[in-house]
């Protein structure tokens, strides 16, 4: 990481943006979930509403649909909607990145606006029974047929494929190579013949993750991403975009945690048992420090200077403020643990998933271990 | 500054404590005067001491961060860094019945004085004549320097302060001048545990790389693998913090300034202090002693974590939102 002044941006210009999304948020009100709405529905409601008022993907160039602005405007956006105790900004700024480098020009141009309008509802394939945290050991495999390939497999962990319709698939297309430069990627609609999708229903009842099943599934030439063998680079990317709480719109959600907790000691501080008092202080530090450290990783992002395994470093940190925060609520509002379907006990039962899902924080301490001090490998 | 610049004064002051650390925990006085004279020699004092200064918060901070990083005896943020802006904040002017080379001052127990400065000490007072005391309600004081008081940090003299001899009263500090003044001290103390823990954890990890057990580096175990990585995650929470609190001074309002610097120093009050504890862990029983430097560290970090604000103090303002304090 670099140790010269960094720029975190024009507070002023900043603070004009937020202004203007605050008059266009007053304009426009909140949706309201509906009583038996799915999350993914109601937040896919949310993302076009917010969408059509130009705040998604700020920083993704305007011609493939953005706005062309930096990500320091991006993250004041964030910032902003969970001051304003709105739902999160749309999770598709890490997938959004990897299509912007791996995709070409037709592919960008195709996929990116519908991305970024909520037309297409992409997700992960990437997972698999017996590939987790060891990638490379996926079995799926898309064999080359003249003008197009014919994939069989099947994914598992597939969040919220049931209301997608697009799937980023990870897929070998060289049974034999060494992972690194046989696994392609694909984007696979999935009302393919052959395509299956079936729900799993997660611990807190959300039925997020689901099963794909792939028999002989046709994809198309142009639905390669890149070219062969570029899969394990695009996953990387992926990844490590998805471990940065500015690209997955996490950090907005903490924000209003955060604050409704502050709130709450503000009004009855001195009845809160022994303690807690602190424990709400230790999470705004959590929460404020990991927006300190986006913007200075985003900073080195802006001067080019940003290091490809550091996202190991914001998971570990993400991970750090999600789980202290969520435990800490269910200690502040109690009435959490007594009601059913408590939307904070679900997002606590959520966060135990944080130290899992984008690899876990083991297979995050590795790559910092070797990858950033080169820590000697073990035998 | 320009980057350039910048960089120029860094490369500057690194060669300077490469050249002037203590590598060992028996400091030796001609030795610290010496390196004391040579730090004065570098000019740094007036970096921060005009109405327009000509290094940023930002570019102190990096610059006590560097001081962190070596083990050195110098008043480099004492006299170098503190009490200048302290005199900056108060006008151009030297106000009179100031010492030349003036310290800090804070409470008996090294954090900000409250209302009553009636018990205080002189911090960091390795070449200064006197230190200047910013009371709870603004005023500021300059004050003698009485004997040597004892304290952990074997790399930092303090110096106690005579009740018997008034201070003078040399100026006072409007609310956000105050503000300012607060949020400043804590990003250049907070700076200087960022660069102890960061380098400590450096050390460490080259350890790690060398240390040969059961036939291989024990670098290569998965379980000193992991301590390291948590400990470098720690490091780089405390970095941006800090950093982000130090540009913050420069770019943003006082209270706004004063909040993201409570933040860093809270993170770096534990995250620092475990991070050398992990470091020391790596090193095993070598760092357990006193010839190893690991405890100069452990000391500077460990008595830092007191120092301006407790963890107690700022995670309980933190708590409730600003308009609520
Ligand atoms: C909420 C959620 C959403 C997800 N969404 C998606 C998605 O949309 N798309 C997708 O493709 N995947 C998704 N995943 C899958 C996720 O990426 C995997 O669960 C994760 O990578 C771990 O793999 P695994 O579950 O097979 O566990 P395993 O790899 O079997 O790991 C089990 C345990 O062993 C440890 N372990 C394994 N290898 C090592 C090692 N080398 N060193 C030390 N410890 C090790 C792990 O840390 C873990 O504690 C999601 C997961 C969750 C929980």
């Amino acid at each position: 990481m670099t140790d010269t002044p960094l720029e975190f941006g024009d507070p002023s210009d900043l603070e004009q943006l937020r202004g203007e999304f605050r008059g266009w948020l007053a304009e426009h009100p909140l949706p309201e979930r509906g009583a038996d709405e799915p999350l993914p529905v109601f937040l896919h409601r949310w993302h076009k509403q917010l969408h059509s008022g130009g705040w998604v993907g700020l920083d993704v160039p305007e011609e493939f649909g953005g706005r062309g602005l930096t990500t320091l405007h991006q993250v004041a956006i964030s910032d902003e909607l969970g001051a304003q105790q709105a739902p999160g900004v749309p999770r598709i700024g890490y997938l959004a990145q990897a299509l912007l480098k791996f995709s070409n020009d037709e592919q960008r141009g195709r996929l990116l606006p519908r991305m970024l309008a909520g037309e297409d509802v992409w997700c992960q394939g990437f997972s698999e029974p017996g590939a987790g945290s060891d990638l490379a050991g996926m079995t799926t495999v898309a064999e080359k047929r003249g003008d197009h390939y014919i994939v069989r497999g099947q994914k598992l962990w597939t969040s919220y494929a049931q209301y997608s319709n697009l799937c980023l698939l990870l897929a070998r297309t060289d049974r034999d190579g060494v992972a690194h430069k046989s696994i392609s990627a694909f984007v696979l609609p999935l009302d393919r013949p052959g395509v299956t999708v079936r729900p799993l229903k997660a611990h807190n009842g959300d039925d997020e993750f689901c099963e794909l099943f792939l028999d002989d599934v046709r994809i198309e030439e142009s639905e390669l991403i890149g070219s062969e063998g570029d899969g394990w680079a695009l996953a990387m990317t992926t990844v490590s975009y998805e471990r940065n709480a500015l690209d997955t719109g996490h950090l907005s959600k903490y924000g209003l945690l955060v604050e409704r907790l502050r709130g709450i000691v503000g009004e009855r501080g001195d009845d809160l048992p022994d303690g807690l008092r602190s424990e709400v202080g230790r999470c705004f530090v959590d929460y404020e420090v990991l927006v300190a450290h986006t913007r200075r990783r985003i900073a080195e992002r802006i001067a080019g200077a940003e290091a490809p395994f550091d996202s190991s470093i914001d998971k570990l940190l993400m991970t750090r403020t999600e789980q202290r925060l969520y435990e800490t609520a269910l200690k502040v509002i109690p009435e959490s643990l007594y009601e059913d379907g408590n939307e904070v006990f679900a997002e606590y039962l959520y966060s135990r998933a944080a130290s899992v899902y984008g690899g876990t924080s083991q297979i995050q301490r590795n790559i910092i271990a070797k990858r950033i001090l080169r820590l000697p490998s073990g035998k | 500054m320009e980057a350039e610049e910048f960089s120029l004064v860094r490369d500057m002051f690194r060669t300077f404590a490469t050249r002037f650390r203590s590598g060992t925990a028996d400091v030796d006085p001609a030795a610290l005067d010496a390196a004391q004279k040579a730090l004065d020699e570098l000019g740094l004092a007036e970096l921060r001491r005009t109405s327009h200064p000509a290094a940023t918060a930002q570019e102190c901070a990096l610059l006590a961060e560097e001081h962190g990083k070596q083990p050195l005896g110098t008043s480099t943020l004492g006299t170098v860094l503190l009490a200048p802006e302290l005199l900056r904040l108060l006008g151009d002017d030297t106000p009179a019945g100031v010492g030349a080379t003036p310290t800090i001052a804070l409470a008996r127990d090294l954090r900000f004085a409250g209302a009553d400065t009636s018990e205080l000490v002189a911090w960091d007072t390795q070449g200064a004549d006197s230190a200047l005391a910013v009371a709870a309600d603004g005023t500021v004081t300059s004050v003698e320097l009485g004997a040597p008081a004892p304290g952990i940090d074997l790399l930092r003299a303090v110096r106690a302060v005579p009740s018997d001899a008034p201070g003078k009263v040399v100026g006072r500090l409007d609310a956000d001048a105050l503000r300012r003044w607060q949020a400043y001290a804590l990003v250049i103390v907070t700076s200087e545990l960022v660069g102890a823990a960061g380098a400590f954890v450096d050390l460490s990890v080259e350890y790690a790389r060398e240390r040969r057990q059961y036939g291989r580096e024990i670098g290569s175990f998965q379980a000193v693998q992991h301590i390291l990585a948590d400990a470098t995650v720690l490091v780089a929470a405390c970095t941006s913090a800090t950093r982000y609190a130090a540009w913050s001074l420069d770019n943003e309002t006082p209270a706004a300034a004063l909040t993201a610097a409570r933040v860093a120093k809270a993170e770096v009050n534990t995250s620092a202090l475990e991070a050398v504890h992990s470091g020391m862990q790596v090193f095993g029983g070598i760092a357990q002693t006193w010839e190893h430097i690991a405890h100069l560290y452990l000391r500077k970090v460990r008595l830092g974590a007191t120092i301006l604000a407790t963890s107690a103090d700022l995670l309980s303002t933190l708590a409730e939102p600003e308009a609520a304090r």
